[in-house]
């Protein structure tokens, strides 16, 4: 009889507990009643709140924070609220600066980085459904922002503003004079090097050869993990399973992942050893406005600097180009094309120029967007600020600002046409985003490392160290191996 | 006496290779400074369309940028306040050199002058701190700065260099150690105080170690960039080794701008008070 009052006791009160629902409730109580009760929408009890906003960098330097501050001061100035830049660093870290009463009160970073507070509770669960934004973001973007970490419940910590993920920015005036002829297959009057991967390896072959090695197709760092994951989960690699949650489950060699990697091998036989140069990432924007290459890959966040250097290169007086501004601008509008990545050959082999079946490229992205730190004294004006600055309004004219790619939605339809293709592809899964939590750190270097032997071994003549399949999956078994080892070793 | 009949052209021989050195090192010295500094007067303001390693066209573009702090893409938003970051620069060096140089200066000054009980230990206790990197304490100062509300105020750093500055005094008591007692022997006869003695006596005697301590006190927060990124968050009050270390990639050529204009005054200081830096430090190392 005591025997199995001993057992029961842990039973019952496991069972009292109750199990935790999703949006904060549980049995035996409404967990998110709790949490959200600061949020009670008193902002008159806030009067004379001053909130400091962490936007980027971006943001400041088009004026567009500046409009966002301005017009968030007139509409709350009947509560005497005012938002000011809180003139950090766009990186900052919360940890850093929270708890000492230096960090700000609203911050907008990445999704990576804002999730990366959670555990440690420095930014509060967001009653996100008070939003006006809420039905019209994705409900990828909603559960990226989302973590059962804290309270024994599902929170949402962030509200998401924009996606990211990598698009291919070419010239169309270094496109050859016949591609309509010859490089246009379909007739779709789309050169096929945008379209697909073969075409775009032929033509950066056929570029590197005739100049001697001095222009080049299509060039990025291929150690950059960010940017060339995606390659691997196009064939069914991921990081981490159990939708990137599942820290034991490492898979960069599930699926096929060693086509992906095998591209990676191949295409930089057709750049030169500057792709495994992570400074390529700096001098890329000068590579593409000087012309000595035709495509690289970057995120949207980047179009603003690839226009700036373009234009230089333009209107400087003793260059090329020698245009006007008026010119210049014409010019870029005409030429610098930003569009979805070319497809991947189904078969795997990139070289193969008579592949026929290609499927869509999986890329790595993110959303960045703004959380609350949990160090804030005025939640219910930051959770006014982020209602406001998360309007269709204000979105808008981020959007068209910095050129970024919204996560609204009704945006998304009304902007640029790539911007719908954007939401699309997080819709449908070609999007892959970033895991947000913090064992992704581990994952970075190892792959780096990897990555970067891969685009060695394509510069090389010979001894070769990945001219196999087999040796490639071996590679990226061990490249599981050491991200698990990573996370668990010293566990 | 043998006279060696090699030895003038065998000296010679030496001083033409020694010059021959001395050349091959300034040069690798001297051109990566070039470089920045051509660098900085580059006429595109990128680095990365450089004829080989020198820029194809120069002009004042980047500095003028530098100064007002605006950047291509907006033309009227100040991202990058260098000036202001310069004036911030400016007082930590200034104040540091002024309270750094008092306390250093009479540290060294009791530990040479004055016998008192706990004097050996606290010498040996100086000498062994002084063999910790600084940054090893960084989290207690960080702290510390936080609970004395120190944080993005320069009195943080100014306090931080001035009050670490008497653990580095051997030089300066070097220098004090070489003063005869017969002097303050006969002050003492005539009646004046230890204070006015040291006023009077040991200051006007020891102006070659002010100079070099002054300049030495000035230097370091100057060219420091730790401390600063610790205890200086917000952007108005970066110093400029912080301010510039922020700047994105793309703003290579303003970096270079930057670096070239923070070594215009440690320069030309170095070049006025250089006789006063030798003396000083020569005097120092003399006596331990």
């Amino acid at each position: 009889m005591k025997k199995s009052i001993f057992w029961l006791l842990p039973i019952l009160l496991l069972s009292s507990c109750g199990p935790s629902g999703q949006d904060g409730t549980s049995v035996g109580g409404d967990v998110s009643e709790l949490i959200f009760s600061k949020f009670d929408g008193n902002l008159e009890k806030e009067r004379g709140a001053v909130l400091h906003i962490l936007e980027n960098d971006l943001a400041k330097e088009s004026g567009y924070l500046k409009e966002l501050l301005d017009g968030f001061n007139e509409k709350y100035a009947e509560y005497g609220i005012t938002a000011v830049d809180a003139n950090l660093d766009e990186y900052t870290d919360l940890v850093n600066s929270g708890p000492y009463g230096t960090g700000p009160d609203v911050l907008y970073q990445a999704n990576d980085s804002l999730m990366k507070y959670v555990p440690g509770k420095h930014i509060l669960p967001i009653p996100v459904d008070r939003l006006e934004c809420y039905d019209q973001v994705s409900q990828i973007g909603w559960d990226t922002f989302t973590s059962d970490a804290n309270y024994n419940s599902t929170f949402t910590y962030g509200v998401p503003v924009n996606i990211q993920t990598p698009l291919l920015y070419y010239r169309k005036d270094l496109l050859p004079s016949d591609w309509q002829a010859n490089w246009d297959d379909n007739k779709n009057n789309i050169p096929d090097m945008v379209e697909t991967r073969n075409s775009m390896y032929q033509y950066s072959k056929q570029l590197k050869e005739s100049s001697g090695g001095t222009k080049f197709g299509f060039m990025r760092a291929m150690q950059d993990s960010y940017f060339v994951s995606g390659y691997l989960f196009t064939y069914g690699a991921y990081i981490f399973g159990n939708n990137n949650k599942d820290t034991k489950d490492i898979g960069m060699h599930k699926g096929n992942a060693k086509y992906g990697a095998k591209f990676i091998r191949d295409f930089s036989a057709v750049m030169d050893n500057r792709c495994t140069d992570l400074t390529i990432n700096a001098t890329g924007y000068s590579l593409l406005a000087n012309g000595e290459m035709f495509a690289t890959t970057n995120t949207p966040d980047t179009t603003r600097s690839y226009i700036t250097t373009f234009r230089d290169v333009l209107i400087n007086p003793t260059g090329q180009y020698k245009m006007t501004a008026e010119e210049a601008n014409k010019y870029i509008d005409e030429n610098l094309v930003i569009t979805t990545l070319p497809k991947m050959p189904k078969n795997g082999d990139v070289t193969d120029p008579n592949e026929t079946e290609f499927i869509d490229t999986t890329m790595m992205g993110g959303i960045h967007g703004y959380s609350i730190s949990a160090y804030t004294k005025y939640p219910n004006a930051c959770l006014a600020f982020l209602d406001y600055a998360t309007s269709y309004e204000l979105l808008k004219k981020r959007t068209e600002t910095l050129q970024l790619s919204p996560a609204r939605e009704d945006l998304a339809e009304v902007t640029t046409p790539i911007n719908k293709e954007i939401y699309n592809m997080l819709e449908n899964g070609t999007i892959y985003m970033m895991p947000s939590i913090e064992e992704l750190a581990l994952f970075w270097p190892s792959a780096q490392t990897l990555f970067a032997d891969l685009a060695t071994d394509g510069l090389r003549k010979d001894n070769f160290r990945y001219d196999t399949l087999d040796k490639i999956q071996a590679a990226l078994e061990k490249l599981s191996k050491d991200v698990y080892d990573a996370i668990w070793t010293l566990q | 006496m043998i006279k060696n009949k090699s030895s003038k052209p065998k000296r010679y021989l030496t001083t033409i290779l020694v010059y021959i050195i001395t050349v091959i090192v300034c040069f690798i010295f001297f051109f990566p400074c070039l470089w920045i500094i051509l660098a900085a007067f580059s006429g595109t303001g990128s680095i990365y369309n450089f004829n080989g390693f020198f820029p194809p066209n120069f002009s004042l573009k980047t500095f003028e940028q530098l100064f007002t702090g605006v950047t291509d893409v907006s033309g009227d938003t100040v991202m990058y306040p260098y000036m202001t970051w310069f004036l911030n620069t400016l007082i930590i060096a200034c104040a540091t050199a002024v309270i750094g140089t008092l306390l250093l200066i009479s540290t060294a000054y009791v530990i040479s002058r004055f016998e008192f009980k706990a004097r050996r230990k606290l010498m040996k206790g100086a000498l062994v701190l002084g063999m910790f990197p600084a940054f090893m304490g960084m989290t207690a100062v960080f702290i510390m700065c936080t609970q004395f509300q120190l944080l993005n105020n320069l009195w943080g750093p100014i306090l931080m260099y001035s009050t670490t500055a008497p653990v580095g005094y051997l030089v300066q008591k070097g220098f004090f150690d070489s003063i005869p007692t017969s002097i303050y022997e006969a002050a003492r006869i005539d009646g004046v105080s230890n204070f006015k003695a040291f006023y009077k006596i040991t200051l006007p005697l020891s102006k070659p170690i002010l100079v070099y301590t002054v300049l030495t006190q000035f230097t370091w927060p100057w060219s420091d960039f730790i401390l600063p990124k610790l205890l200086l968050q917000d952007k108005s009050n970066y110093t400029v080794a912080v301010g510039l270390m922020t700047l994105p990639d793309t703003e290579f050529s303003r970096f270079c701008a930057g670096s070239v204009f923070i070594a215009v005054p440690i320069v030309l200081l170095y070049f006025f008070v250089s006789k006063y830096m030798v003396n000083g430090l020569t005097a120092g190392a003399v006596k331990g």
